[in-house]
């Protein structure tokens, strides 16, 4: 049973099923936890806060992993986040879906959706200060330079190498993201649609910020919020998505990495000084 | 992976989602099927095109325009793949992926945990200015585009 694991290739498709049948067999469990709860809408003053059975799955993995429950094991968490790509493939099918019914929404968009995806830009020009001011150093680069996902990882690693402050802070922000990521996409975007600042189409939009999960999330708290608007907010979440896909790559390769650099480096002489000291006390001498 | 292992394991998320369907809203397996048929059949084929297409674009990227494009009007199978697909709800995929990703990241949560409040904060701006970024930036798009 033992021979081939560590390589995570399987032998066959029964070596798969002995080393996975328990991934398999929990995910059907906390499906049949999570929608038997079902959604639960908070009311947070004039809008809401929507939990999607999805927090309720990742709550229940997170326990059952290796450092609570020990119900699975390290091998099969490696295998785990393998299948996550399987299960996000028929969703962001369905999406497209969805995007091919209401082609004509995206259409009279035009070719202005092309350029969806350097909005991501405001992340690293909001964080990198923060960063720095919490004590961080080239880390912040790696940190802040975008919502940091697996491919913005490994293009950090690519040009600053795995050993260096910058992948260090990528890593860091990829692990918050994978823990709370989902779930703040979805609250962060039930508050920012209640504010009625943007419109529910530019909205979708803004859910495809180059990681499918998260898009889902938003994009279901913002078809909660505007029913009318369900079948656009998808549409054009998926656009969104598709593009930030193809182009997020470039626009991080080519703009964030090189101007999070220029920026840390035009910003950190002054702000650094009042940084947060890596082991400071409680009462704070900065 | 090999196409075999795809396929077993899409019929499996296909599953999932019946379940997440039948539970979450009561739509019973029958009235899943054919929707599930339709994504089980995009994303196989988003795998051959992965696999024998030199643009390497990921595999979602392909997903999403198959499905655009089998729902587009150019599409003869449109009527039924629009119809099919509409029976799966927006959310039902969507418990497992969360599923598989929480399993993903349990032995991060140490990790999380010690790296302390600093770079929650730290990934707090960047998700919050990623996410606001975007819908000034795509409002102002549409806007200018005279869309909304």
């Amino acid at each position: 049973m033992s021979r081939k694991k560590e390589t995570y290739v399987y032998g066959s498709l029964k070596e798969r099923f002995q080393l996975e049948w328990k991934i398999y067999a929990l995910a059907f469990g906390f499906i049949l936890i999570a929608d038997w709860i079902g959604q639960i809408r908070i009311p947070v003053g004039k809008g809401m806060f929507i939990l999607f059975p999805i927090f309720y799955a990742i709550i229940l993995g997170v326990a059952c992993g290796p450092q609570v429950l020990k119900i699975v094991n390290s091998k099969q968490v490696k295998a785990a986040s393998k299948l996550v790509v399987v299960g996000i493939c028929p969703f962001i099918a369905k999406l497209g879906i969805t995007a091919g019914a209401n082609i004509n929404t995206i259409l009279e968009s035009g070719p202005v959706l092309l350029l969806h995806g350097f909005g991501n830009l405001l992340g690293p020009l909001l964080a990198v200060p923060v960063a720095i001011l919490l004590g961080m150093k080239r880390e912040a680069i790696g940190a802040c330079h975008s919502i940091n996902r697996e491919y913005h990882m490994a293009l950090i690693n690519n040009i600053y190498g795995p050993d260096s402050a910058e992948a260090r802070g990528s890593l860091s922000i990829y692990i918050v993201g994978g823990m709370v990521g989902t779930i703040y996409f979805g609250l962060m975007a039930s508050l920012v649609g209640m504010t009625g600042w943007f419109h529910p189409q530019a909205l979708g939009l803004a859910s495809g910020v180059g990681a499918g999960i998260m898009m889902a999330s938003a994009s279901a708290s913002l078809r909660a919020i505007y029913p009318a608007w369900s079948e656009t907010i998808s549409a054009m979440a998926s656009v969104g998505e598709t593009i930030a896909g193809i182009t997020g790559m470039y626009i991080t390769m080519l703009i964030a990495i090189p101007m999070c650099d220029k920026y840390y480096r035009l910003i950190e002489p002054v702000l650094g000084r009042f940084a947060l000291k890596k082991n400071d006390h409680p009462e704070k001498s900065a | 992976m090999r196409y075999i292992e795809w396929f077993v394991l899409f019929l499996l998320a296909a599953c999932g989602t019946g379940l997440a369907n039948l539970i979450g809203y009561g739509v019973s397996f029958a009235d899943s099927i054919p929707g599930l048929a339709v994504l089980i059949v995009i994303s196989m084929a988003a795998v051959l095109l992965t696999k024998i297409l030199p643009l390497k674009l990921p595999i979602v990227a392909y997903c999403s325009i198959l499905g655009l494009a089998a729902a587009s009007p150019i599409s003869p199978v449109k009527d039924f793949v629009i119809q099919a697909a509409s029976n799966i709800n927006f959310t039902a995929p969507f418990t497992m992926v969360g599923a598989f990703a929480g399993l993903a990241i349990s032995d991060q949560l140490k990790t999380f945990v010690s790296q302390g409040w600093k770079l929650l904060i730290v990934g707090i701006f960047v998700m919050t200015g990623t996410f606001l970024g975007s819908c000034l930036w795509d409002q102002m798009l549409l806007s200018l585009a005279g869309v909304i």
